[in-house]
């Protein structure tokens, strides 16, 4: 199994994590790698756009309520751009309210935190198979 | 003149049917009692007529009220049948008009053919003018004797008038009192009824306020409580996430052929490090709430302030909100309801995030100072570069369900301004010299940390109240 992982190294898609705070950047890269996904980690909504992974970025995990651009305003930024990268939206907010906007806007998903490892992969199965 | 033309015998009869005339007279006025005027008037002309055989009596009596004049006429036995009183009456108050002064003292008028001498006798009754007439055809009438009986039989209708007015007068008054008595007992019954149904309406009315008040306080703690709860969610759900992710993670990595072992450890680690940050939030959140008494306790401003800080830290940062303090370092502790006066601060500061929502043009900065306000207060000031308000609204900010705010309801800063006044201190607001405003508050300090200055003062009062005694 691990050759194979090996072998197939180049291929493996590209998730991005956008979220501000540090301890989701340092422990959801580890869980998706072990998906076995690439993976890159961003504090920022901008730090992600001036970023060269936009272009690569094969499903976007994206924090919600960030300062400065906050998730939503990332979502309508790439609707802009035409560049329709799948998102899955985590929130630390238990608020249930925000979801059907953000599935409108054409978000697969919004998962609260704290969120399981099934939920999320479930979400990334459902993402990359949007793609 | 007329007595010395009498002999003796005669003349002392007729002395004697003259006093008994005048008892007779006198007695008049007891059979008066309780009489009506016209009664007494009419008693009276009867026995002049009888008594001093008399051929008419003609009494018009005035009435004070303005009403038409009472005329009483009596003709003698004599005449009776061959006169009309009525003509007689009109020939009589022909000559004797309104003003006695030209009243004739003597007037002869024919009655059945002969003529009959009539004489008019005035009632001086407090400026009634009453005319009594005699008339008799006797050729010497009237005599000194029957002048003098007339006077008398005058005097004595006089005060019978003057009683039967007085009583007629009072009973007037009586029934006129007993009217008004029973008229103002009437509107009194009412107005004791209208007064009755005020009072019950202003209990209603402040029931109704005291309700409403409790509910808008109920609501206020409600929607504190709500916002309250969606920090505390957020704060604590950030770390549970990374456990979370970190143990699943961990999982995978020793389930992994070879595990992972070093891999494993630095998840666990990072587990470790995030449930330590989740128990700090929930400590935080202890400190905010645990409170042993309901009364004033000491309160560290600027702890308070920093609690408040961090629960509202995510909710400003995800409204781009730069947040700046200027904590005064060793202000003494303030008198207080800390979770209270923390409400407060929690209003004032999403206050000024909410009116900076709009603000694109400027960085949202906020500035969270606390101060001393004197010697005996703290003073805490948010201050924002936000919207700001017009002087009307200034006016009325702490008013409650006023509010400048969309989506507000009005409640925030009336609940604040009455919980800082509560704590015997005071809330106000200013507008910035750049954009925005500054709501600040002041509490006093607790008795035992006020300056040196108020203790030396506080420790003279007594001495100073024992020379004054002495």
């Amino acid at each position: 199994v691990t050759e194979v992982v090996r072998t197939t190294n180049v291929e493996r898609p590209l998730v991005s994590v956008v979220d501000d705070d540090e301890s989701v950047r340092e422990s959801l890269p580890d869980l998706l790698r072990e998906f076995g996904f690439a993976v890159r980690a961003f504090a920022s909504a901008e730090e992600f756009l001036t970023s060269d992974c936009v272009g690569k970025t094969r499903c976007l995990i994206l924090d919600i309520a960030m300062p400065g651009m906050t998730g939503p305003d990332l979502q309508h930024e790439l609707k802009r751009r035409r560049r329709e990268i799948p998102i899955v939206f985590i929130t630390a907010h238990a608020d249930e309210s925000a979801r059907p906007g953000l599935i409108e806007e054409g978000a697969v998903e919004c998962l609260l935190k704290p969120f399981s490892d099934t939920d999320l992969r479930k979400a990334l199965d459902m993402a990359l198979a949007e793609d | 003149m007329e007595a010395s033309l009498e002999n003796p015998a005669e003349q002392i009869k007729r002395l004697q049917r003259c006093i008994n005339d005048l008892v007779s007279v006198l007695a008049l006025a007891a059979t008066w009692a309780d009489a009506e005027p016209s009664q007494v008037v009419g008693a009276v002309t009867d026995a002049l007529l009888r008594m001093l055989d008399l051929d008419l009596v003609f009494v018009r009596l005035t009435n004070p009220t303005g009403d038409a004049p009472i005329k009483i006429i009596r003709i003698g036995p004599s005449q009776k049948s061959t006169t009309d009183a009525r003509i007689v009456s009109e020939a009589i108050d022909g000559w004797f008009g309104d003003n006695p002064q030209k009243w004739p003292p003597l007037v002869q008028i024919p009655i059945g053919g002969r003529g009959v001498s009539i004489a008019p006798l005035q009632l001086w009754l407090q400026g009634e003018k009453t005319l009594i007439a005699v008339g008799s055809q006797r050729p010497d009438f009237p005599s000194q004797t029957e002048r003098l009986l007339f006077s008398v039989a005058a005097n004595q209708v006089a005060i019978g008038l003057q009683k039967a007015r007085l009583l007629t007068e009072q009973k007037r008054i009586a029934d006129e009192l007993d009217e008004r008595v029973a008229e103002r007992t009437g509107e009194l019954a009412a107005a004791n009824e209208e007064l009755r149904n005020e009072i019950a309406e202003r209990k209603r009315a402040e029931e109704e306020l005291r309700d409403t008040q409790s509910k808008l306080a109920h609501m206020t703690r409600l929607m504190t409580i709500g916002q309250l709860t969606a920090s505390i969610a957020h704060e604590v759900n950030q770390p549970l996430a990374g456990i979370i992710t970190n143990a699943n993670t961990c999982l995978r990595m020793l389930a992994a052929q070879p595990p992972n072992i070093e891999g494993a450890k630095e998840t666990a680690r990072r587990t470790i490090r995030d449930g330590n940050r989740a128990s700090e939030v929930i400590k935080r959140l202890r400190a905010l709430f645990s409170k042993k008494d309901p009364s004033l306790e000491p309160v560290d401003l600027n702890e308070a302030t920093r609690e408040v800080i961090a629960l509202s830290l995510s909710k400003l940062q995800g409204n781009r909100v730069i947040l700046r303090t200027e904590l005064a370092d060793g202000l003494p502790n303030v008198s207080g309801d800390r979770v209270q006066l923390q409400q407060v601060i929690l209003n004032l500061i999403q206050n000024g995030s909410d009116a900076m929502s709009s603000i694109d043009d400027r960085p949202r900065d906020m500035l969270v100072k606390t101060e001393r306000d004197g010697h005996e207060a703290l003073c805490l000031t948010v201050r924002d570069v936000g919207v700001g308000f017009s002087e009307e609204d200034g006016g009325r900010l702490f008013d409650a369900f006023y509010t400048t705010k969309g989506d507000g309801m009005g409640i925030g800063l009336s609940v604040s301004r009455s919980i800082v006044e509560r704590h015997g201190g005071r809330m106000w607001t200013a507008g910035n010299e750049g954009p925005g405003v500054s709501f600040s508050f002041s509490v006093p300090l607790l008795p035992e940390q006020k300056t040196d200055a108020d203790t030396t003062a506080r420790a003279g009062g007594p001495r100073s109240m024992e020379r004054q005694s002495k």
